[in-house]
């Protein structure tokens, strides 16, 4: 393994980085600070030192009690406007230097325990399309739509400022249409499609090499050297979900993803429960993703799939996808 | 300046204890046996109502005529029931005649005045309602306002533009929708707080360009949107010309004495759909055109 991967309870979040953004924000809401702390085991004076570091469960807390907040309503999207590039160190750095939108990418996946360390970004660029896909770094539960809201709305908003002009993004969320849809449209714009497999920004690849006005490659490279020591860092859950990505075919089993990070599988068991999941609920989010990319970009037909995830025949198949999804295998083909 | 809520709170308290003790030593006590619990219940819980009701006002009223008789008003109906649910538990000798005369005086007089309050208070209302003129239409919900622009939010544009469809079915209702160009910029370059300036600056802007009748409400981040009741497409088309001129020609200046030149895209439509598709409508058609999918590359 790369670098180590850190937990829910990881103390790895400097407090003056994402936290100080959410207390500031709070401030200005004139929102009481113990309010913003209860239940995350901080004070204010925790802030107060440039030593001090959260755990992912500490920030999750704080977005928690915000989002509670009634004049909170749009919190993930005011958060979004400021969240990246960030003061997050060299890796805010250099996504500032980053010349296009493909390296900015990048630079997110392999930062993202700095840059974004609730939610754990994957991209994939294939059939000519970019897709950003989301997923849930520490358990966030209830707070997952906030913190999708709040990163797709950073993600964005980095984009338009660092290069310059608003860019086509499509927007896909696994959760019903929000009966109020306003700050998505202002924030996001129209491309909103609702009730959808996965949570994902996409976008015609093309745009990945359009050169960004404030780029300068050769500053990045050298901010990527001091980078390289915490490079590829992600969380638990995420890097037991990128080695199903890489052994899908095989197909993974508890005991050699266990083995892969020299735990017992008791242990994997334990600590996956402790982040609000367990092996099959990862398996199978995987094989959806899988199997969706499959069926967009692959032009394969059932039986295809079924063989490629080593499923007995297409109609196990067509079973096993009904149930991680609640559709009919024919409906995303369509 | 709200008042301090004890000062007449304690008054309150300190006449109704001498109420009390006025039964207590004046009256004899009546045995439980022919205690009338109807009485007791009703006239005591007109009291309770009445005091918390007062303790609702003192503390939600900045002070003044209205909130003095209001309170004034309240207190003595207070004292008024209390003394008649005493009247229940102490028998007072026929011929004193105070306790006809806490009743019979308190009670009425009491009622008089908060109506006298009532009435004033009617009048400041009228005078506030100038002030929401074109903040607010048909219906008060105060969670709906926004607190930086003080303008009602999507929410309630929606339930307005229903009920306005409804009001006046045969009428035309127009909507218009504005947003500012590259707002984010300020936000990144001058902070937050800027951006909320140049927001609140916006809304007491349009609202000063709007009829009486119109609605402005903050649709979300710095997008407005303009209800224009019984208003046709190209009457709507102007105003929301007019909308975008005037942020045009608006002089802003920055905390740091930068000066700001703003500009805004605006869309408009008649309201002749379900608010839900008629804003999905304007808002896809307010768009940068490079933002849309599809949309062709440009040069920044």
């Amino acid at each position: 393994m790369p670098a180590p991967c850190y937990h829910a309870d990881t103390p790895l979040i400097p407090a003056h980085y994402q936290p100080a953004l959410v207390l500031e924000h709070a401030r200005g809401l004139d929102l009481n600070s113990h309010v913003l702390l209860r239940h995350s085991g901080l004070f204010e004076e925790d802030f107060a030192s440039e030593a001090r570091a959260l755990s992912p469960a500490q920030l999750l807390a704080m977005l928690a009690n915000l989002a509670q907040h009634d004049a909170a309503r749009d919190a993930a999207f005011q958060l979004g406007q400021q969240m990246l590039p960030g003061h997050y160190g060299a890796a805010s750095l250099a996504l500032m230097q980053s010349p296009d939108l493909g390296s900015a990418l990048r630079l997110l996946v392999a930062h993202q325990a700095q840059l974004c360390p609730l939610l754990a970004p994957r991209l994939s660029i294939a059939g000519g399309e970019v897709s950003l896909d989301w997923f849930d770094s520490c358990g966030a539960g209830a707070t997952k739509a906030l913190l999708v809201d709040l990163h797709m709305t950073a993600v964005t908003a980095m984009c338009r400022w660092l290069g310059g002009e608003h860019l086509p993004w499509r927007y896909h969320f696994n959760r019903t249409r929000p009966r109020s849809p306003e700050h998505h449209q202002v924030h996001l714009g129209s491309a909103l499609h609702f009730g959808e497999q996965t949570d994902s920004m996409r976008l015609d690849a093309r745009w990945l090499d359009q050169p960004w006005p404030r780029g300068n490659a050769r500053a990045l490279a050298l901010t990527q050297r001091e980078l390289a020591d915490t490079a590829g860092r992600r969380s638990l859950l995420q890097a037991v979900r990128e080695q199903l990505f890489d052994t899908i075919r095989l197909p993974p089993t508890l005991e050699h993803t266990a083995q892969h990070f020299g735990v017992s599988p008791a242990t994997l068991k334990r600590q996956l429960a402790r982040h609000g999941t367990h092996f099959q609920a990862l398996l199978d989010e995987v094989r959806t993703h899988v199997t969706l990319q499959l069926m967009q970009h692959g032009g394969l037909d059932h039986d295809a799939i079924a063989s490629h995830l080593r499923f007995h025949d297409a109609r196990s198949f067509r079973r096993a996808f009904q149930r991680w999804t609640g559709l009919g295998a024919a409906s995303p083909c369509a | 300046m709200r008042p301090p809520l004890y000062t007449p709170l304690a008054l309150l308290g300190t006449a109704a204890l001498m109420t009390l003790a006025l039964y207590a030593t004046q009256g004899t006590a009546k045995p439980p046996a022919v205690w009338n619990w109807m009485d007791i219940i009703g006239e005591g819980g007109t009291a309770l109502f009445a005091g918390v009701w007062l303790a609702l006002i003192l503390s939600s009223r900045p002070g003044g005529r209205v909130t003095t008789l209001l309170a004034l008003g309240l207190g003595a109906i207070t004292l008024g029931a209390l003394a008649d649910c005493l009247d229940e538990f102490w028998k007072i000798a026929p011929q004193a005649h105070w306790d006809h005369w806490l009743e019979g005086v308190l009670t009425p007089g009491g009622m008089l005045t908060l109506t006298v309050g009532l009435y004033f208070w009617r009048q400041e209302q009228f005078a506030l309602n100038e002030h929401l003129l074109r903040r607010e239409r048909l219906f008060r919900e105060h969670r709906a306002f926004d607190r930086i622009t003080q303008l009602a939010n999507a929410d309630y544009l929606r339930r307005q533009i229903t009920l306005e469809q409804a009001r006046a079915p045969d009428a035309p209702c127009a909507l218009v929708l504005l947003d500012i160009d590259r707002f984010h910029l300020i936000n990144r370059e001058f902070g937050r707080a800027e951006g909320d300036r140049v927001l609140q600056a916006l809304s007491h802007l349009l609202l000063l360009n709007l009829r009486n009748d119109d609605l402005l409400c903050r649709y979300a981040g710095d997008r407005f949107a303009v209800l224009l009741p019984e208003t046709d497409d190209a009457a709507a088309q102007a105003i929301a010309t007019t909308l975008r001129n005037a942020v045009e020609q608006l002089a802003w200046h920055t905390r740091s004495g930068a000066r700001l030149a703003l500009s805004a895209r605006v869309v408009a439509a008649v309201a002749d759909t379900s608010p839900g598709s008629l804003l999905d409508a304007l808002n896809h058609a307010i768009e940068p055109a490079a933002r849309r999918p599809g949309g062709a590359l440009q040069a920044a």
